[in-house]
């Protein structure tokens, strides 16, 4: 497992990379942002721990090159102001997990593990419909190549109205497959959901057929250009 | 643009205008007030002076020409009187009024004794067995204007009120008074009649200018009830800064507004970054003494990671007590609430992936927090964040807007399980963590409660509808305009 460490304090990355490397990862450090850049882009890592305040170029925007390059390797950010604000930043730049300054090194080994166990899941089709993408193994989407930020329950929702596109699914059937057993099961919220799948996907995706349910198409010059 | 909508309905509502109006014109520290004060009282002194004149001058231009008249009979009767030994002949002076009895015109002619009282008389049928009066005072006046008219108000035989008009003449050597009069009622009456009229219009006048006073008044200082407006959605975070074009007087005072706006954004950026290089500073040396001494198990090295771990509780508290009161006192934004929810809701459904936690939230469209983004996303995303943690798989987040107290209540409920309510209070303690095995700063409610009480708002405990921890921040709130 390769990782790549972007920490600028040179104390705390001796430290990560003594513990990183005890626990069986091969480690590079870079200590500022453009470094730290160069080597993401061109080395295949597994893992990126990525501090966000780096000197030259900060974290979010080195973050930010690497995905709008196309890079699905997972990133850890690391940040030492806790604020919110930092993380949400961070996430919209295509973070996976972050971590407050000051950490524990068993969290950060354990985060680290999950991530690059979730990376390595098995690969499923991509499902597409239109300008729709669907990704199952990253349970990641994107809307004519704009990657969509989705809740759990909006993605299972998603999810199914792919698999069953141009067919009309029912309220009920929906609510089936969104929840749980141990979920409320209410069927107005497939409301609420839809309203909220329709702003992020656009509106005019998915068709509600009256009395019967909701079909998920293709926008009509995404079908001419199919 | 509700003023300008207002305008016309002001005006379509008389009852409601005048209501206005008094209300503004008794205000003593009103500035519409002063103005129309000052107008109207100019305008009512002009109005009153300007309402006597006319009625002075209608009653003395018809009093005049009443007199003539009742001076023209005095001068006819005396002209055509023939007075000879046979006695007073009045038989050519014709005049049909004055054949009715008590018509309102009489006439006489008299020969005045030695002692200045009538003698004999011929009076016209109107006096019936009466005479006119002739007090002394007249007679005297008379005689010293002999061959013309003197006049005097008497009283008639019905007793109304007369104009008499007396012409003093000595005939054949005798002394003799030719005296006419004439009810001088109808003119006072159309006097009166005038005068109320006059009144009445002037009136009519007055209120008419009061409005049209009032109308341009407040039309005229409508850029300052607009200054006002403005200022108000400053203070309530509507918007930034004054942004309508002023008139030159008020344009300064707009100008230095904006300018201390700027400033106390300004300062607060400032402190914010100040707080955040600060943080930044101290946080990184803390990793670094709790990583070294996390790695030894001995006595000295779980001394220095606990005080390191109770250094950074005391950083962030204080730090983030310091940035939240410099927040509050800047002037405010609106932040909806809805985006906020569903970035944190994502991303934390991400950072507990493993957990499978399903973050699930309800908000209105256009529920909107009064305060700033960041410290929306802190306060959510420390009490989302603590609901992850604790619950078994779900998160529910609810937000509703109190139109009663313009709140906005945000409850975060787990299924995780729960907190007896005894230990509410302890949760906030600064630092305080309940579980230690749990990760987690442990710092994050405290945070939020000083957060939320720096917006002048209140954090609450619960029993969630799953048994666990329900949580609620009930801020101050408002919708975004659509």
């Amino acid at each position: 497992m390769r990782i790549l460490l972007a920490e600028d304090d040179p104390d705390l990355a001796r430290q990560l990379k003594t513990s990183l490397s005890d626990a069986g990862y091969v480690v590079d450090h870079a200590p500022d942002g453009e470094e730290a850049h160069f080597l993401g882009d061109t080395e295949p890592y597994d893992c990126v721990i990525l501090d966000l305040g780096l000197p030259k170029i900060d974290g979010v925007s080195v973050l930010e090159r690497w995905r709008r390059d196309g890079k699905t390797t997972p990133v850890l950010i690391l940040t030492a102001r806790g604020a919110w604000s930092d993380k949400v930043s961070g996430f919209d730049a295509g973070a996976d997990d972050y971590l407050t300054k000051p950490f524990h090194t068993e969290e950060l080994l354990a985060r680290l593990r999950a991530l690059v166990r979730r990376a390595a899941g098995h690969a499923q089709p991509m499902l597409t419909c239109g300008g729709l993408r669907l990704d199952p193994r990253a349970a990641r989407a994107s809307v004519n190549g704009e990657p969509l930020r989705l809740t759990s329950l909006e993605y299972r929702l998603l999810h199914y109205l792919m698999l069953h596109q141009n067919r009309v699914i029912s309220r009920t059937e929906l609510v089936e497959h969104l929840y749980d057993q141990d979920f409320d099961r209410d069927s107005n919220t497939i409301e609420v959901f839809m309203g909220r799948l329709r702003k992020k996907i656009g509106g005019d995706r998915i068709e509600t057929v009256r009395g019967l349910g909701y079909r998920l198409k293709p926008l009509h010059d995404e079908v001419g250009s199919l | 643009m509700s003023a300008a909508e207002s305008a016309p309905r002001r005006g379509l509502d008389p009852r409601r205008f005048w209501r206005r109006l008094l209300r503004i014109l008794s205000a003593r520290d009103s500035l519409v007030g002063r103005l129309i004060r000052l107008a109207s009282t100019y305008f009512t002194v002009a109005l009153i002076v300007t309402g006597i004149a006319l009625t002075a001058y209608f009653h003395e231009v018809t009093m005049h020409r009443f007199q003539e008249r009742v001076g023209q009979i005095a001068d006819s009767l005396f002209s055509v009187t023939n007075i000879d030994a046979d006695g007073v002949d009045t038989s050519r002076f014709v005049d049909a009024r004055s054949a009715i009895v008590h018509s309102g015109l009489y006439w006489q002619v008299g020969e005045v004794g030695a002692n200045g009282a009538i003698v004999s008389a011929v009076t016209s049928r109107s006096l019936w067995d009466e005479q006119l009066p002739l007090p002394p005072g007249v007679l005297r006046d008379a005689r010293a204007h002999s061959g013309s008219s003197v006049f005097y108000d008497g009283m008639g035989p019905v007793n109304e009120p007369l104009r008499v008009a007396v012409i003093y003449s000595r005939v054949n050597n005798k002394p003799y008074v030719f005296m006419a009069g004439e009810d001088s009622s109808p003119v006072e009456h159309d006097v009166r009649t005038f005068a109320l009229l006059t009144a009445a219009a002037l009136l009519v006048l007055a209120l008419g200018a009061l409005a049209a006073i009032f109308i341009q008044v407040r039309v005229g200082l409508r850029p300052l009830f607009d200054l006002t407006d403005e200022i108000a959605h400053v203070q309530s975070g509507e918007q930034q800064r004054l942004t309508k074009t002023y008139p030159a007087e008020i344009r300064p005072v707009a100008h230095q507004l904006n300018a201390f706006l700027d400033h106390a954004q300004e300062v607060v950026e400032r402190q914010r970054m100040h707080v955040g290089n600060l943080a930044h500073a101290l946080k990184t040396p803390l990793s670094v003494l709790m990583t070294s001494a996390g790695d030894s198990g001995d006595a000295l090295a779980q001394t220095v990671r606990k005080q390191a771990e109770t250094m950074r509780a005391q950083v962030d508290h204080h730090l983030r007590r310091a940035r939240a009161a410099a927040r509050s006192k800047a002037m405010g934004e609106r932040t909806p609430v809805e985006p906020v929810l569903d970035e944190l809701a994502v991303m934390l459904e991400q950072v507990f992936q493993d957990k499978g936690v399903v973050v699930d939230w309800r908000a209105p469209d256009d529920l909107a927090f009064r305060g700033e983004r960041q410290d929306l996303q802190e306060i959510a995303g420390n009490l989302m964040e603590n609901a992850c943690i604790w619950c078994r798989r779900k998160v529910m987040i609810h937000a509703e807007f109190d139109a009663a107290d313009q709140t906005v209540s945000l409850s975060v409920e787990d299924d995780g399980p729960g907190l007896a309510e005894s230990r509410f209070d302890e949760v906030l303690k600064r630092g305080a963590r309940l579980d230690e095995s749990v990760p987690g700063s442990g710092l994050g409610l405290s945070i939020v409660d000083e957060l939320v009480r720096a917006y002048g708002g209140t954090l609450s405990f619960g029993r969630s509808g799953w048994g666990g921890l329900k949580v609620t921040a009930h801020l101050p709130g408002g919708r975004t305009a659509s």
